[in-house]
């Protein structure tokens, strides 16, 4: 116990920078689509109080925003807005102005009728009314809803990590792919704190703003606050200026994206130090983008330059393909598509094909001799699948799966990637949708079975480029040209092991890699 | 001089009418009272002055000028208006209650908290002690007697009452009622007093408008209303309260000595 506290406090001491300014970033986050619902909101609360048609108008509004999953939010805005802070601002903005417009319009819209009287008798203007009495009056109401807000907001920015925009979602993120504990932690724990701190701050203002007079006590706790307050802000802004500033030297940047999951970040850590050790270009690591789709927008976009794609899954969930089994060719169509649709370079493959694959446990398959998928048919009505929300839904996932082998599961249930392997082993499921090169199948003691019918599409992956870097950094597609075949199936497995469960970072084992094939030590011309 | 001319308001677009065809004069420096029970339009005819209500029919004409003429925000800062709710701003201290108008006006700063020390002693509050309290700090009659201090902070030449001291107890209404006798001796106001309570009317009034149901029934002083009633109604409204004061044989008409620390309960 006491050994684990020691070494959860150095592994957090470790990181305190990072933290510090995913910090930063989290408050900036929360902040700024605070003060802008503010800003639209108070004036929107005041006048839906005069203006009854729009008052319905925009109080549904707000409403149906409200009702919208974050994610949902997120997906929705990207075609828009793309991904990164932006779009994160505007999905955190949205979700604080309904709490902000109908607390203006309640704090308005109940004050003692006295009182008014007493403004248009004493002939205020409106504006005088509404400055001197009105607002003030509604004052601690509004600020109870601009409380809600940012409190709401602090929970929903963890979120906007799924879109590159930074924050202590980064950390949970990363946990997450990477099944590290810690990492969830960093960020959840903090991202709870700042949320109470958050709320703590807002109620001292509304305390202050009360109309009346200010107990000594309140005096001396906002004191203590502020004062704790900077410190943490003003160490964060810098130590984020100290990392920025040593990070500032190349001229040209390659942003790299990933999808969110071991492998994903493993490939990109390998073609950003491959970059950043035969080139001058500044390498932007916009890792753990929440999916396919989002890393697609996000290139085609040009808000990342490039990122390891699949092409069975280029070819089926983008550009919504029958699927093909020979490798060849699919490599072939999707390179022809992207270059004509996306303007896109799929660089050489690296040689490993992390197709699905239908797994089990090593001890049931023995028992009951399944070699195949064919094998389950007989008892499958009696098993229990796991399989990935994007696997149940694709179609060269489960839906392809039943028409191909003509048969189903007794039930299906939703499961994160990182801990289906783990549930399978552990018995509360007896099937998953495995990634071929996971680390996980041998360690488990789990077996892939053949896919006698061949309806798995072959998945290899590969760097995907948008073709206006390759023109302008022709370097990058040399660089990346380095790793072309260089990981086949097995070897894939093993780093995705030393990250998945010896807890090596996707770093380590990215530069350990590089090192042993001599990669970073390759003289290319300049 | 305010001078009403056949006004009429109603507030259902002609129906049924709260006022019919007042017409009224009230003279420089007196205080006219409007008696009447609760709906019969006393507090509209009130209102239409200040243009917080607007007549459906009718001019209403303040020293010559007819009040549509004027900008309703200007013609209520020259005019003092307290009323039952009082309404003090309970973000503001009493001293900032006082001189809102003033603030309103844009005077300086210095001038304001002058003025509002000025007007606090005025109405009998000492400024050291009340100048920073908040009205929730107040007991019921101070807290009038800043909404009175208030309606006189910008000088103004008129004072509406609307029942000002309806929701006080009767000790502390009759020292606030001493007091605004007073206050007129002082500053010879023209006051228009808008009350239910006839021994409030009788105590107050230079002369008196008694209305019932719209109407203007009699306008006149005590002595003609209680000798010449002009209606049944007015001869009826004075009867009682008569005969209640007959079996009294007391000074009720003319309270006096009572002690003013009364009202200061929480002060």
């Amino acid at each position: 116990m006491k050994e684990g506290m020691v070494e959860w406090a150095n592994f957090v001491w470790q990181r305190l920078p990072e933290l510090q300014q995913k910090l930063v970033e989290h408050l900036i986050l929360t902040g700024i689509s605070t003060a802008v619902a503010v800003a639209i909101g108070l004036p929107l609360g005041v006048l839906i109080l005069r203006w009854v048609l729009l008052r319905n108008i925009v109080l549904s509004f707000a409403n149906a925003v409200q009702t919208i999953p974050s994610l949902a939010m997120l997906a929705f805005l990207l075609p828009f807005f793309g991904i990164g802070v932006k779009p994160a601002l505007v999905a955190l903005t949205l979700y604080a102005l309904l709490p902000i417009v109908r607390n203006t319009y309640t704090g308005l819209s109940n004050l003692s009728p006295a009182v008014l009287e007493a403004a248009d008798g004493l002939g205020f203007t409106r504006w005088q009314r509404l400055w001197l009495v009105e607002i003030p009056l509604a004052l601690p109401v509004i600020l109870a809803g601009i409380r809600t807000a940012a409190v709401i907001g602090v929970g929903i920015a963890t979120l906007s990590a799924f879109i590159g925009a930074g924050g202590l979602g980064d950390f949970i993120n990363r946990g997450l792919a990477l099944n590290n504990t810690q990492l969830v932690l960093l960020g959840a724990v903090p991202a709870a704190l700042l949320a109470l701190l958050v709320d703590f701050s807002l109620g001292l203002l509304e305390d202050w703003l009360r109309p009346g007079r200010k107990p000594t006590a309140l005096r001396w706790r906002t004191a203590l606050f502020v004062s704790l307050l900077a410190i943490v802000f003003f160490g964060g802004i810098w130590s984020s200026q100290v990392r920025r500033q040593a990070s500032r030297k190349g001229i040209g940047v390659v942003r790299i994206g990933t999808k969110n999951f071991t492998e994903q970040l493993i490939l990109g850590e390998l073609m950003a130090q491959l970059i950043e050790a035969h080139t001058d270009l500044r390498v932007e690591r916009k890792f753990n983008l929440g999916g396919t789709v989002i890393c697609h927008q996000a290139l085609v976009r040009g808000d990342i330059d490039l990122y390891p794609e699949y092409t069975g899954t280029a070819l089926t969930a983008i550009l919504r393909r029958e699927t093909i089994t020979d490798p060849e060719k699919v490599l072939a169509i999707v390179r022809q598509a992207y270059r004509q649709k996306f303007r896109c370079q799929w660089l050489e493959p690296f040689g490993f094909n992390n197709t699905y694959a239908i797994a089990v446990r090593r001890q049931d398959a023995e028992r009951y001799g399944w070699r195949k998928i064919s094998d389950l048919r007989p008892m499958a009505l009696r098993l229990r699948a796991g399989f990935t929300p994007e696997f149940r839904e694709r179609p060269d996932g489960y839906p392809g799966l039943q028409k191909a082998y003509g048969f189903g599961f007794g039930r299906v249930v939703d499961m994160d990637p990182a801990l289906m392997y783990q549930a399978l082993a552990r018995g509360k499921v007896d099937v998953i949708c495995a990634f071929a090169t996971d680390g996980r199948i041998p360690a488990y003691n789990l077996v892939a079975l053949q896919d006698d019918r061949k309806f798995f599409p072959p998945y290899h992956a590969a760097p995907v480029v948008r073709m206006e870097v390759l023109q302008n950094y022709p370097i990058v597609g040399d660089v990346l040209g380095l790793l072309a075949g260089k990981l086949d199936d097995e070897t894939m497995q093993r780093l995705n092991y030393m990250v998945d469960e010896e807890k090596m970072s996707p770093k380590e084992v990215a530069h350990q890699f590089l090192e042993e094939q001599g990669l970073t030590r390759v003289r290319l011309g300049r | 001089m305010i001078v009403l001319q056949d006004v009429w308001k109603s507030f259902d677009g002609g129906r049924t009418y709260a006022v019919k065809g007042v017409t009224l004069k009230v003279n420089k420096g007196e205080t006219l009272v409007l008696l009447g029970s609760s709906g019969s339009g006393k507090t509209t005819v009130l209102k239409m002055i200040n243009r917080l209500i607007e007549p459906t029919k009718g001019t209403i004409e303040i020293d010559g000028r007819n009040v549509q003429d004027l900008d309703p925000i200007a013609l209520r800062r020259s005019i003092g208006y307290v009323f039952q709710g009082i309404g003090l701003f309970p973000h503001l201290t009493v001293a900032e209650n006082v001189s809102i108008v003033l603030r309103v006006l844009g005077r300086p700063k210095s001038e304001r908290r002058r003025r509002a020390e000025e007007l606090l002693a005025l109405v009998g509050l000492e400024p050291k002690i009340f100048a920073d309290r908040y009205p929730d700090e107040l007991s019921g009659g101070q807290q009038q007697r800043v909404g009175v201090a208030r309606a006189l902070a910008a000088d103004p030449d008129y004072l509406l009452m609307d029942e000002p001291f309806g929701a006080l107890d009767a000790v502390t209404r009759d020292i606030l009622q001493q007091e605004l006798l007073r206050l007129k001796e002082q500053l010879r106001k023209t006051i228009v007093f808008v009350t239910h309570d006839i021994f409030e009317a009788f105590l107050l009034a230079d002369r008196i408008a008694v209305m019932h149901q719209g109407r203007i029934e009699q306008v006149g002083t005590k002595e003609q209303l209680l000798h010449q009633p002009a209606t049944d109604f007015v001869r009826e409204l004075l009867a009682k309260p008569l005969k209640h004061l007959a079996s009294f044989h007391g000074p009720a008409l003319h309270p006096s000595g009572v002690e003013q620390s009364g009202e200061r309960g929480n002060g």
